[in-house]
């Protein structure tokens, strides 16, 4: 295979079929459609090419900006897609929800707005939210923008009755499957997929999964948010379900870990709700000796999502709730194992000690470069207990001041260092807090 | 008749009390007239504990300011005036309410004036050492020039920045997190004249600290307004001056609606309505600010999100907990660790579960024949429960005069109509389920109204009744009350001071 543009290699997914041993179906074929595999990760390859292609091509490097809202995988292939042509690439969003997306698409060199939360002390009268604020920017007549407009614009769902609609049929032999399943975003996928299916065969049952009222599945929408798409229309699918975050999370769980498929959450409940909608179907099959076939879409991968995994469920991560380790320390034991100090001998020792001890402040650097006590050194709390887990840091014959804000973590490293052999680490009792209420320096750098 | 759709409202221990003893509510209102508003100080003085315990879980130290303009009561003020001083204050935006909360018992050090101030305003709060949060350089100007005009002695001031979207990385990449523009406050890229007048004007204002107030119920967009005014205030210091407070202002929201399922069921219902896809569920199909164009619906809804699931102090843990963007430490350690004060000046979640407004029903009749929806016409009007003005959906509490007969309960969709004689004097434009349809006499009790809905545009209109308020209190078995009026944290309600 060789291309003269990456561009080339968008489309002709595999098909794979999933093992009946993983989704127990007795009677009916389930297939992925791998959308994942795309070059740039994603279904939205197909669409984000399809519709900004021409503007891409006429843009001779100049300062035009493409902007879309997209929260995701179509930012992500619209903004490569830039790159490519030397246009600039803004995603105005709010559902940037996913930080690992967040930080792909500026690595790419994407812009990104999110719009603001709704307001507390409503105006009812005020009906002009921001995304009709943006649309109106938008259509300023001395606008630069160009929009590719993925929730209303029918190349979007063209991209899929092109490709992914007659790719599905050809590696079924010329035929449709008698389910298509895929959960609705944009409704680009399923509105062009399901078309050309139809046209195969006007049998063909379709079901759109959509995310559970109160949930949320990055990258498709729920029951209500959809009626806010342009391309979505109640009449392509035979069936809407909708599933919860957790069903997406054990879906794409059993794609990856027994298919080999490393599958996002969507392609998760994708399979999962296909499987749950057809087993009943399957049981009606039973001894009647006829076979079906059944679609499904995975429409990403799974990298992007580690922090929404570990949000909801980090035993998968193989985390637990943390210990603490080199500070195993309970705060009771703290309290009656550490040496505490008031900030009036604090004061006497730190210029008068023989010798005097080194003042460890605690906090985070930037608190600590405002204000600290004169002469102290910062080692920031995550960092000190870093450096307890390779040993005692500090000589024995050096004497250890710690002080922190109020006082309370620095009890619990005095205990730990004591715990190590140490013979005179001190928390300053009450922390910077009591030492600036007395009236004590602190210093700036 | 479809399912009911039900908005039923959270109802916390005090206040399901009282909303038990029918009697009690049923003799208020014949004696007192309808509109009538209950209010429940000790409730208050919860809050402001439970918001207490955020800080003291962050170790933060600070004042909790009640936003004035959530209620006009005055047993409120006064229960929350009897509270800790160190920990408590009243944030007040008019000279009205100034005067109000130092004739409360709230002396001039516990309180900050905001908003919009006239001379007189500032004078008086110059005059009782009250703390003045700043909006604009002009603002310090003018108040600087009353301070040396009138020979008042040096105040506190803090000063309230805005505009807070700021790109992070350089060279185009980058995110801006964009944020709701608003009338008050100087822009944080403006602040250099605000701090050269701050210096200037050493001599007759003191800079204790800076503000900000966003009017949204993202807490992102607050911690990163939290993290760029503790920026800020280093560079202050890097200049030589010593602030050392951060007043974070209002908004941690309430919760109305008890069940997320109603409020989902609900709005999900609104959607399919404006779509036309289901009957209207509002008075002539409004939509709450949707729109259906060609099958898709447009708009935001203007709703206050009736249900939530963390409001009020949860919503400032969840704020103080979050990592902030540059510093990468959560809000609460960046606040410790700078060693800045906290605070905060919470209105409707202050208030929250304090206290539901009383209306009678004066008359029931069908919309018209067949729609079996009826025209529920209470002695109480839109101004005396903004609920549609504050766009907070949530059903009242139906309190019959007598026991219901058998075969009463059968559930009914009302329009609530109030008792001005226009068109659109609607209580509330959503049609409301009640479990049985009302009879002229009953009650229906608006629960948890005090933050903005209960007074906050009463007025004399067609020579109607302003509602009166009262003061509650439940002592052994009974409930006992007071005129708003006439309530002092120190007497127990319904006796007279001179016993104590
Ligand atoms: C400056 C200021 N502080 C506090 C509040 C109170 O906010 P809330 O009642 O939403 O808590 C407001 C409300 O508008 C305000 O403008």
């Amino acid at each position: 295979m060789r291309y003269d543009s990456i561009t080339e290699a968008i489309g002709n997914t595999p098909l794979v079929r999933i093992d009946p041993a993983v989704h127990g179906l007795r009677n009916i074929d389930l297939y992925a459609k791998l959308e994942m595999l795309n070059p740039f990760g994603s279904v939205k390859d197909r669409p984000a090419w399809h519709m900004a292609r021409s503007h891409l091509e006429a843009a001779t490097g100049g300062d035009g900006t493409l902007v879309e809202l997209s929260s995701g995988n179509t930012a992500k292939a619209l903004a490569l897609l830039a790159g490519m042509h030397g246009v600039r690439f803004k995603s105005v969003t709010n559902r940037m929800r996913v930080p690992e997306i967040k930080e792909l698409l500026l690595l790419i060199g994407a812009e990104i707005e999110e719009l603001p939360g709704r307001s507390e002390c409503l105006d009812p009268t005020d009906t002009d939210d921001p995304l009709t604020h943006f649309h109106r920017a938008l259509s300023d007549p001395g606008s630069t923008y160009l929009h590719t407009d993925q929730y209303f614009n029918p190349r979007n769902v063209e991209a899929h009755a092109e490709g992914t609609g007659p790719e599905i049929v050809k590696d079924l032999d010329g035929r449709a499957p008698d389910w298509f399943i895929a959960c609705v975003g944009t409704a680009g996928s399923s509105t062009g997929v399901a078309k050309v299916l139809r046209e195969h065969d006007p049998r063909v049952r379709v079901l759109g999964l959509v995310a559970h009222k109160s949930d949320f599945i990055p990258g498709i929408r729920t029951i209500d948010e959809v009626h806010e798409v342009g391309l979505f229309d109640p009449a392509t699918y035979d069936t809407i379900e909708s599933v919860t975050s957790d069903e997406a999370i054990d879906g794409m769980i059993t794609l990856i870990r027994r298919c080999g498929l490393l599958s996002g959450p969507t392609g998760g409940a994708a399979y999962q709700g296909t499987v749950r909608q057809l087993r009943y179907a399957d049981g009606e099959l039973d001894g009647t000796g006829q076979r079906r076939t059944a679609v499904f879409i995975v429409c990403d991968r799974a990298e992007s999502y580690l922090g929404y995994v570990r949000q909801r469920r980090p035993e998968l991560l193989g985390r637990t709730a943390q210990e603490r380790s080199a500070t195993a320390v309970t705060d009771a034991e703290a309290r009656a194992e550490a040496r505490v100090i008031g900030v009036d001998d604090a004061r006497r020792w730190s210029a008068e000690g023989d010798p005097r001890p080194l003042v460890v402040d605690l906090r985070s650097p930037h608190a600590y470069a405002a204000l600290h006590i004169e002469g102290s050194v910062n080692i920031v709390d995550e960092v000190f207990e870093d450096l307890l887990r390779g040993g005692l840091p500090f000589s024995k014959r050096t004497p250890v001041l710690l002080a922190c804000p109020v006082g309370e973590k620095s009890l619990r490293y005095a205990a730990a260092l004591k715990r190590m052999g140490h013979p005179d680490a001190r928390s300053l009792d009450g922390g910077i807090i009591a030492w600036r209420d007395a009236g004590a320096p602190l210093v700036r750098e | 008749m479809d399912a009911p759709l039900y908005l039923r409202p959270r109802v916390d221990p005090p206040l399901a009390a009282l909303l038990s003893d029918r009697p009690f509510l049923h003799s208020l209102v014949d004696v007192l007239g309808s509109p009538l508003n209950v209010l429940l100080p000790d409730a208050v003085a919860e809050n402001v504990a439970r918001f207490r315990a955020v800080y003291g879980r962050h170790h933060l130290t600070g004042r909790v300011y009640f936003a004035h303009k959530a209620n006009r009561s005055s047993a409120l003020l006064r229960r929350l005036a009897a509270e800790d001083p160190a920990a408590v204050g009243v944030d007040v935006a008019s000279v009205d309410e100034l005067r109000h909360a130092l004739g409360c018992g709230f002396t001039g050090d516990r309180i900050m004036a905001t908003g919009p101030k006239d001379a007189a305003f500032l004078w008086l709060a110059a005059r009782v050492g009250a703390t003045v949060s700043l909006d604009s350089p002009g603002e310090l100007e003018r108040l600087s020039g009353l301070l040396r005009a009138h020979g008042l002695g040096r105040i506190a001031v803090l000063v309230r920045l805005s505009g807070f979207e700021y790109t992070s990385g350089p060279g185009g990449a980058g995110t801006r997190l964009l944020s709701r523009r608003s009338r008050f406050g100087t822009p944080l890229r403006d602040t250099d004249a605000l701090l050269s007048a701050l210096e200037r004007n050493a001599e007759t204002v003191e800079f204790v600290g800076a503000a900000y107030h966003l009017d949204t119920t993202g807490v992102e967009e607050k911690a990163r307004a939290l993290e760029q005014c503790v920026l800020f205030m280093d560079e202050c210091r890097a200049r030589g001056l010593a602030p050392r407070a951060l007043d974070i202002g209002g908004g941690f929201g309430v919760g109305y609606v008890a069940e997320a399922e109603e409020w989902g069921r609900w709005t999900t219902a609104l959607t399919e309505a404006v779509l036309g896809v289901r009957p209207p569920l509002t008075w002539r199909g409004h939509g709450y600010g949707l729109r259906n164009e060609g099958g898709t619906v447009r708009g935001a809804a203007a709703l206050y999100p009736a249900y939530r699931p963390t409001a009020g102090p949860g919503y400032l843990d969840e704020l103080l907990s979050l990592p902030a963007p540059v510093l990468g430490r959560p809000p609460a350690s960046l606040l410790l660790e700078h060693l800045h004060d906290l605070h905060i000046e919470p209105g409707r979640s202050l208030v929250d579960q304090c206290g539901l407004s009383l209306a009678r029903v004066l008359d029931v009749r069908p919309v018209d024949t067949g729609s079996g929806q009826y025209l529920v016409q209470l002695a109480m009007n839109a101004g005396d429960m903004s609920l549609e003005e504050h766009g907070v959906l949530v059903d009242p509490v139906l309190l019959p005069r007598g026991e219901a007969a058998p075969g009463d309960g059968e559930p009914v969709g009302v329009y609530l109509a109030g008792n001005l004689c226009l068109e659109g004097d609607l209580i509330t434009r959503r049609l409301v389920f009640l479990p049985r349809l009302p009879r002229a006499g009953d009650l229906l009790a608006f629960v948890n109204t005090v933050g903005y809905a209960m007074d906050f545009r009463a007025h004399h209109a067609q020579r109607q009744p302003v509602a009166r308020t009262v003061a509650v209190e439940r002592r052994g078995e009974s409930w006992h009350w007071c005129p708003d009026e006439d309530y002092w944290p120190i007497t127990p309600v319904g006796e007279q001071s001179d016993e104590v």
